[in-house]
């Protein structure tokens, strides 16, 4: 891994010093480290790659300049705090026109304030809790997002399991310590009630929790159709195979917090035959592109985030070009009518809302280990 | 190297210093060792900010002036230091330390399960900008360095290092033991207090688990590494550890494995610290000069003693 | 009255994790008298050593398990000889010890995550999951297995103490160090066996902890809660700390099961200051000396 950053950095110096080019400098920062380093890894390999790419073809054309683009990346650990400290590094010291990321709405609600204070605009790649772009009514003028929200997501899982899985009596386990896996139980309870179901059992834990037996007999005890995990990978795998050690055999879904390598390999047996909610089929054709390039350059799969960060690069890069300049404010300004095709479907960002509209969401079942695509559904 | 940047890492010395100074207290001249400081910085914090939080927030605060809520917090978490004091004073040496380790968590899980201040999930701040921070940091600083060489110098200071040096001695020389352990315990959480609240306002942003074990374990290490008993030791061991790990960001993941070595090795090789007892003010370095002669002296005096005669 | 047992079971299981890590803690602490902390990153580093000598030296479980609990073994002894030693020898005060204890445990933790990395790594599954059925209650397989190796693991330890000659030194050291040395004991051979000792369990609890909830660098604060087992049946009695831990088990999973499952934490913080506080030395551990 290391080489390979160094390697890229040899290019990158290389490529930049070639032309003598301006540079506009572009932060992004996320999880290297900790539980989700996974999504991390994948979100600022991606960047690199398109940065790479388009600095090869010359760099990108604003306001009557061409500049190579230039990533600065910082690890947030996962962590809230330390996400706040690396925002602000990037707005006041390396002075960056944009932020890429976070993929946690828990990282991206706390960074408003300084984005606000240094008029730097921040796209966030997989945060879905709307208080990440609108709080108490009113929508942070530096807050944007490419995928789409939990009162959406809530609805499409709480509508799937009533309506296509038949689940009358559903169960919640989730991270009270999570403002994402907090935000997307109250969405689901809203959804599958209002929809005719019941809620036979509503657990949570604390994240870096390992056990969940107590929370997971009592689910056992009873008895539902179906239990809903809003939480990530990692406890979701745990917490699966601690329930099938309890002979619990009633059906797993999720949300876009589960698709990973490693929940396959650390949960194997236990997940198999669960759903999730996901941004798009990762068997699309309109990605395999992507894949292709990605697999190439970093001998691995890209995971669901590399697609979001992608788009959101689409995003900036598009922005910068309307902007006419670079410069945060105006960057900003121009986001607030993004209207652009990505990889995970249309991207038409609402000036109210700071998110895009009518994003699609995609069923996967994990069926023999793998993501397989069920189709699209929209709630009713 | 932006002004800004050099501003905040300060700005965060500044901080670290106030609770060091009450942990040095507390810890360097009253001889009681403390794992749980982090959890009267967290008092602090969160009664501070939710006098200070505007009503309209999410969570909500009661929306009074900045320097309410700084003193809200500084009495609360003294009022929190009277109640833990009175539980645990009477707790032995290493039992004690280990209660305030128990104090410390449990307060950190009571607001982490605590959903009206935001729980673990955090309560993010609305700052209204005014006065710069570091002002108001320096100002307490000052304050908090000159009311403790103060309290050191009088009657309850050598109250306290008698209790330090031989507690059954002080008691039986007439010195109320545990009135002076409870004052040095309340000071201390005080100043915690008050750098838990700064703290909060700095970072925009509250969460309960930055005042965690770690936290409290590394306000004593910043103690230790200055030198028990000495306010200078206190003042360079924070500047040093806070800026150094800031400026050597690359090695930041290394800085707590430093950390971790440092003190056992101070513990083996040189407890006094780096200033070992003494001050860097007029008076200390005379007394670290008399010291020294002293210490010529007798060993002086010993050699001359051992060439007289054959006392083997 | 089946979930109350199911979660009887449940948290008899979560105590035998504890009991394992405890009796460590005990074990220390009857010799010398202050809470060793660094045994939490002893533990830890077995998870590890189990990790990497399964994935990396490709050995099967048996080998790669006496591997890791050997390693720990040496590691508690080398943690000892740097940093307790030499203030052994200096008969410095109590409180040095676990200042220097605190400083091991963040040096351990850090280090880890300095050089391997913060990020999780699990073991690749060995024992399956599909549970042993007790009527409707179900207990892990993986849970069955740590269960009774802890069982063996500590009968050994109490064989060991009770009837071999070292054995008998180590429990006269726990009772008076400096008249066992003045009787011709090796008394640093006894600190010795102590901490090997230790850091052997803390090996069998790691590499268990870590198949059951994956290896990470912060596994060491999981063990403050063995800790805490310890104290509560008090410091210094073996039989106490798995009879601590056990109670500690059961609690936290009723307190989980039948209050609410965010108090499990603070529980146990509660049980520590309670048991400081009304009786030090614990449910069954020797009456507190004089500490002035």
């Amino acid at each position: 891994m290391r080489k390979i950053l160094f390697a890229l950095l040899f290019v990158a110096m290389v490529w930049s010093g070639y032309a003598a080019d301006e540079v506009i400098k572009v932060g992004w920062f996320g999880a290297l480290t900790g539980d989700q380093a996974v999504w991390g890894d994948t979100e600022f390999n991606t960047v690199k790659m398109l940065f790479e790419e388009y600095n090869a073809k010359g760099g990108i054309e604003v306001g009557g300049k061409t500049y190579k683009l230039q990533v600065i990346g910082y690890d947030n650990k996962g962590d809230a705090q330390e996400s706040v400290n690396v925002v602000r590094r990037l707005v006041s010291q390396d002075k960056v026109v944009g932020i890429l990321g976070p993929n946690s709405s828990g990282n991206a609600i706390p960074i408003a304030g300084i984005l606000e204070q240094y008029k730097v605009p921040d796209i966030a790649t997989v945060a879905t809790n709307p208080k990440v772009t609108v709080m108490n009514g009113k929508v942070k003028p530096y807050n944007f997002r490419v995928c789409f929200i939990d009162p959406y997501q809530g609805a499409v899982a709480a509508g799937y399991s009533y309506e296509k899985l038949k689940a009358r009596k559903a169960a919640i386990l989730y991270d009270i310590s999570d403002d994402y896996s907090q935000g997307l139980r109250d969405f689901f309870i809203q959804n599958f009630v209002k929809l005719g179901g019941k809620i036979v059992a509503d657990e949570s834990f604390k994240g870096g929790d390992v056990d969940f037996r107590a929370q997971l007999s009592k689910i056992k005890a009873s008895n539902p159709d179906i239990i809903f995990m809003p939480h990530f990978f990692k406890e979701v795998a745990l917490s699966a195979r601690q329930a099938r050690e309890l002979g619990i055999t009633s059906t797993l879904i999720g949300g876009d917090g589960w698709p990973s390598e490693q929940l396959i390999s650390i949960g194997g047996k236990a997940v198999e035959g669960s759903y999730i909610v996901n941004h798009l089929d990762y068997k699309d054709p309109d990605v395999a592109d992507f894949r292709a390039r990605y697999r190439a350059r970093f001998a691995k799969d890209a995971e669901l985030n590399a697609f979001l960060v992608h788009d959101a690069v689409l995003m900036l890069v598009d922005g910068l070009k309307r902007a006419g300049k670079v410069n945060g404010e105006a960057l900003a300004k121009a986001f607030t009518t993004t209207d652009i095709i990505g990889i995970t479907g249309r991207i038409k960002i609402s000036a109210e809302t700071h998110n895009p509209e009518g994003k699609d969401a995609a069923i996967q079942k994990i069926v023999n280990g793998d993501y397989e695509f069920i189709g699209k559904y929209s709630p009713r | 190297m932006d002004f800004s940047y050099i501003l905040g890492i300060l700005t965060l010395a500044g901080i670290n210093l106030i609770a060091v100074l009450g942990l040095s207290l507390l810890t360097g001249f009253t001889g009681l060792f403390s794992f749980g400081h982090a959890g009267f910085m967290l008092i602090g914090a969160y009664v501070g900010v939710w006098f200070n939080q505007p009503a309209g927030g999410s969570p909500a605060g009661l929306g009074l002036p900045f320097l309410v809520g700084l003193v809200a917090g500084a009495v609360a978490s003294g009022l929190m230091a009277w109640i833990i004091g009175k539980i645990t004073l009477r707790l032995k040496g290493d039992y004690f330390c280990i209660a305030t380790l128990g104090f410390g968590e449990a307060i950190r899980l009571v607001f982490d399960n605590f959903q009206g201040f935001g729980g673990s999930r955090g309560w993010p701040l609305t700052i209204t900008p005014g006065p710069s921070m570091i002002w108001i940091i320096l100002a307490c600083d000052l304050v908090g360095v000159l009311f403790l060489a103060n309290l050191i110098r009088s009657r309850h200071g050598r109250n306290m290092i008698a209790v330090r040096e031989e507690e059954l001695a002080a008691q039986i020389a007439g010195v109320n033991v545990v009135r002076y352990k409870m004052l040095s315990l309340i000071v201390s959480a005080v100043y915690a207090g008050v750098a838990g609240y700064l703290l909060a306002n700095y970072l925009t942003f509250l969460q309960p688990k930055i005042f965690n074990l770690q936290k409290s374990t590394e306000l004593t290490i910043i103690v230790i590494f200055g030198g028990l008993g000495s306010i200078s030791g206190s003042v360079i061991g924070a500047l040093v550890l806070t800026i150094l790990p800031e400026m050597l960001r690359f090695f930041s993941i290394w800085r707590f494995v430093f950390y971790g070595a440092a003190v056992i090795l101070i513990m083996v090789a040189r407890p006094q610290g780096l200033m070992g007892g003494m001050e860097l003010s007029p008076a200390g370095l005379r007394k670290a000069r008399a010291a020294r002669l002293a210490r010529r002296a007798i060993l002086a005096e010993s050699e001359a003693g051992s060439n007289q005669g054959g006392r083997r | 009255m089946i979930q109350f047992l199911q979660q009887l079971i449940n948290g008899l299981s979560l105590g035998s994790v504890y009991a394992l890590m405890a009796v460590g803690y005990s074990l220390v602490y009857s010799i010398m008298n202050f809470s060793n902390f660094a045994h939490g990153g002893v533990i830890m580093l077995g998870a590890y050593f189990g990790f990497f000598a399964i994935t990396a030296l490709k050995l099967p479980f048996l080998p790669a398990f006496i591997v890791a609990i050997l390693g720990t073994g040496l590691l508690a002894v080398i943690i000892e000889r740097v940093a307790y030693k030499p203030l052994r020898d200096r008969k410095a005060p109590f409180l040095y010890f676990i200042i220097s204890a605190m400083g091991a445990s963040i040096f351990l933790e850090n280090i880890v995550i300095a050089t391997i990395g913060p990020t999780f790594k699990s073991y690749p599954p060995i024992f399956d999951f599909t549970p042993l059925q007790l009527g409707q209650i179900a207990v892990g397989r993986l849970d069955a297995i740590a269960f009774i190796v802890s069982a063996v693991s500590l009968t050994a330890l109490v064989l060991f103490i009770e009837r071999t000659r070292l054995g008998k030194a180590i429990q006269a050291s726990s009772y008076n160090m400096k008249a066992c040395t003045l009787m011709g004991v090796n008394t640093d051979l006894v600190v010795l066996v102590v901490f090997a000792l230790g850091g052997i369990l803390a090996g069998v609890a790691g590499v268990f902890f870590g198949m059951k909830y994956t290896v990470y660098p912060q596994i060491g604060n999981i063990t403050l809660k063995s800790f805490i087992a310890a104290v509560f049946g008090g410091l210094g009695s073996l039989p106490g700390a798995v009879l601590g831990s056990l109670l500690l088990g059961v609690i936290e999973t009723l307190v989980a099961g039948y209050l609410s499952s965010q108090y499990r934490d603070l529980i146990a913080f509660v049980i520590l200051i309670g048991v400081l506080v009304l009786r030090p030395s614990g449910i069954m551990g020797k009456v507190a000396e004089d500490k002035a």
